[in-house]
């Protein structure tokens, strides 16, 4: 007994020392290349998925991001929508759910292909020694709130759409103004999407919008950290259902000096991360379960991560020090 | 010959009376000069794989009341439609339809005619017999039979509760003189949403589409990499494949007609194959262009068969086949769509917010100001 106990610390401790960068970067590396180039294989696992496997990706796509389907379903004509059909959107939706209480937000950090770019073009600026950019506090206030407006927005006009109140034109009207749309089949060679609709004034402001976005994407990844997670809908969405999830992230506060390292290498600016000492599930709505945070803390289980209960990846001195150092050797 | 004899029409069905079809030039012209040089209708008889020119002309063989087909869409409203429906893709094709709320229904119309938008409804022949088989997803592969329409304008009504293709096939048999006149109108329907069971949809892609036991057929070949919401567009190419009890049918000659009845011909090869590019002939002012807009192509597929034998108790010397297939386009996006549109705006964004960032950022940085301490003090 006392022989497994002190092999599961060695695991543990092996665990809480791990490179994670390095670590998060293959898993991205093969989440990428398993959603935007699975298809090639045939692999399909659905279209509930709650990332930017887009489906504008025709040919390489392994999944569907979960937010095409949701407004189709939703742009439905109202007696279908509001009739037997809607068991297949309520249906979705708990499948959904079902994707996203395995990883949490954990898919945004280490397993969404547009987040995995945008943590690209970050390397790339800081390659080329370009320092990056944050908000005040106050920008940080007001743009936090921009995902649920979308959110509702990708809710209510694909209603008005199946109410006739829109114009099918705007259908899907997330996926026309996402960047996800442009910039993922681009990785496959199809550029189809790098134009815009004259078909009808709405599509055309639609795709115009789409593609502007994408143009303030690259350049807004390019100097800010993540800079679309802070506008994503699915972020949004994700937080709402979060309660269940087995993927959490914890603080422990009576341990915590609140140094504000964690703060410090947080993508996501998430100030709470470091003043908060009262919250026990730390996770905030921007958060997208990097684990930096974790990794970036010296003090002994202040910060950790848990799987059903069960620690994953804690804090600790050592793990930090570690840490610290390789990253030293790599700054040289 | 038999290019006289087929001028005489050999379906159980005709044109209602009162619809009676306005094709361009005389009905039946094209096959008088095919009876006279004792060639197919259009002209000489065309070589295998090889397209004849367009003409918009009622030609190559069919009777003057014309083929029979299947329509998704009654006469005067099926001139195209934005196909608004979430529910269902193409056949390259025919969408869904149905109630809301209820079980979903599809309901399909014989049509007489060899343009998709002046073909008038189909009237029953006393003297034919007919049969109606529906090839569902849940189905045996030789299908059930379904009921003839009571009255032509009622269509041909059929549930669609499973996702898959859905297949009706209208068989009609009448004997004119010493010819077995066997007439198959196809249609295939498309039954996909974006909910449900994906293994059933999986399912539905992988059926096959073929009756085995149909006199004749033509099967729509699926364009590579074709998914559940497929659509064929004008400028694609489409291949068709034309069988005989399951087998390919060589030498049959084969009519695409376009929504505006724009006509090209062809013989298929030794595989019972043949492809036509489907045109563009869509042409609205601007302001009432529809991407959506849903055009009709009908696909009549003929061939003669020198086999005797008793229908009815009647002899005959040789067979008449005809097979139809209706489907739907929609408009090119090359044709409202624009790459250089797309990528000046983008780059044009993407040019303004990066010098925008890169100012923002300039005028910020505070000018380095030595300052020193003299410690000695």
């Amino acid at each position: 007994m006392k022989q497994n106990n002190s092999r599961l610390q060695a695991v543990r401790d092996a665990v809480n020392r791990v490179d994670l960068n390095s670590f998060r970067f293959w898993l991205q590396l093969a989440a990428f290349a398993l959603f935007v180039y699975g298809g090639y294989f045939a692999i399909d696992l659905g279209s509930r998925l709650p990332l930017f496997s887009c489906a504008y990706n025709d040919e390489g796509r392994a999944a569907i991001c979960y937010l095409l389907p949701l407004q189709h379903q939703l742009s439905q004509p109202w007696p279908r929508l509001f009739s037997i059909a809607s068991i297949t959107v309520i249906t979705g939706f708990l499948t959904f759910v079902l994707w996203f209480i395995f990883l949490n937000k954990g898919w945004c950090g280490y397993v969404c292909p547009l987040g995995t770019i945008q943590d690209w073009i970050t390397a790339l600026r800081r390659r080329l020694g370009i320092r990056y950019s944050r908000y005040s506090q106050s920008q940080f206030a007001q743009l936090t709130r921009v995902k649920y407006l979308l959110l509702a927005l990708m809710i209510l006009i694909p209603l008005g759409i199946g109410g006739g109140f829109f114009s099918h034109d705007m259908s899907p009207p997330f996926c026309l103004i996402c960047p996800a749309r442009m910039v993922l089949p681009m990785f496959t060679g199809d550029v189809s999407q790098f134009t815009i609709d004259f078909s009808s004034k709405t599509a055309m402001i639609m795709t115009a919008v789409g593609i502007s976005i994408t143009g303030l994407f690259l350049v807004g990844a390019f100097v800010k950290k993540r800079f679309f997670c802070f506008f994503c809908p699915m972020s949004a969405l994700h937080y709402l259902i979060s309660k269940p999830a087995l993927l959490k992230l914890k603080k422990d506060g009576n341990k915590c000096t609140r140094c504000g390292d964690c703060y410090r290498v947080c993508d996501m600016e998430i100030k709470e991360i470091a003043d908060d000492v009262k919250t026990v599930n730390i996770m905030a709505d921007d958060c997208i379960m990097c684990l930096k945070c974790v990794a970036s803390c010296p003090e002994e289980g202040a910060l950790k991560a848990t799987f059903a209960g069960i620690p994953i990846l804690e804090s600790t001195e050592a793990g930090f020090i570690k840490r610290i150092n390789k990253g030293c050797s790599d700054g040289k | 010959m038999l290019a006289t004899l087929s001028m005489n029409g050999y379906c159980q069905y005709s044109p209602a009376p009162g619809k009676q079809l306005e094709l361009g030039g005389r009905p039946g012209a094209a096959m008088d000069r095919a009876a006279a040089s004792g060639a197919p209708a259009g002209g000489g008889r065309p070589e295998a794989g090889n397209h004849r020119s367009n003409a918009r002309s009622d030609g190559m063989g069919m009777h003057s009341g014309g083929a029979i087909w299947l329509s998704d869409a009654p006469p005067m409203r099926g001139g195209g439609s934005r196909s608004g429906n979430a529910r269902g893709g193409g056949m390259g094709g025919m969408n869904m339809g149905g109630g809301y709320g209820g079980r979903a229904m599809k309901r399909l119309w014989p049509r007489a005619g060899n343009d998709p938008q002046k073909s008038s409804f189909a009237r029953e022949d006393a003297q034919a017999s007919t049969e109606i088989l529906l090839v569902t997803p849940s189905s045996t592969p030789e299908g059930e039979p379904l009921p003839a329409p009571a009255e032509s304008h009622t269509g041909i009504a059929f549930e669609v509760p499973a996702q898959g293709y859905y297949r009706v096939y209208l068989t009609t048999r009448k004997l004119q003189g010493k010819i077995l006149n066997v007439c198959v109108a196809k249609a295939e329907v498309a039954n996909f949403g974006h909910g449900g069971d994906e293994e059933e949809q999986a399912r539905g892609m992988q059926a096959p589409r073929i009756l085995e036991s149909a006199p004749i057929e033509i099967v729509r070949e699926r364009q590579p990499n074709e998914k559940m919401f497929f659509q064929l567009k004008s400028g694609d190419e489409q291949p068709f494949v034309i069988l005989q009890k399951g087998l390919p049918l060589p030498s049959a000659r084969v009519r695409f007609v376009s929504h505006q009845g724009w006509s090209r011909e062809a013989v298929s090869d030794e595989q019972g194959r043949v492809s036509f590019q489907v045109i563009r002939d869509y042409f609205p002012p601007w302001g009432e262009f529809q991407k959506r807009f849903k055009a009709t192509y009908l696909v009549i597929a003929e061939a003669n068969a020198a086999e005797s034998g008793n229908y009815q108790g009647q002899p005959y010397t040789s067979v008449r086949y005809q097979a139809t297939l209706s489907g739907s386009y929609q408009p090119s996006p090359s044709d409202y769509m624009s790459y250089a549109w797309g990528l000046g705006i983008g780059l044009l964004i993407f040019l303004f917010s990066g010098v925008a960032v890169y100012l923002y950022r300039r005028r910020r940085v505070k000018p380095f100001v030595e300052v020193r301490f003299d410690e000695a003090k």
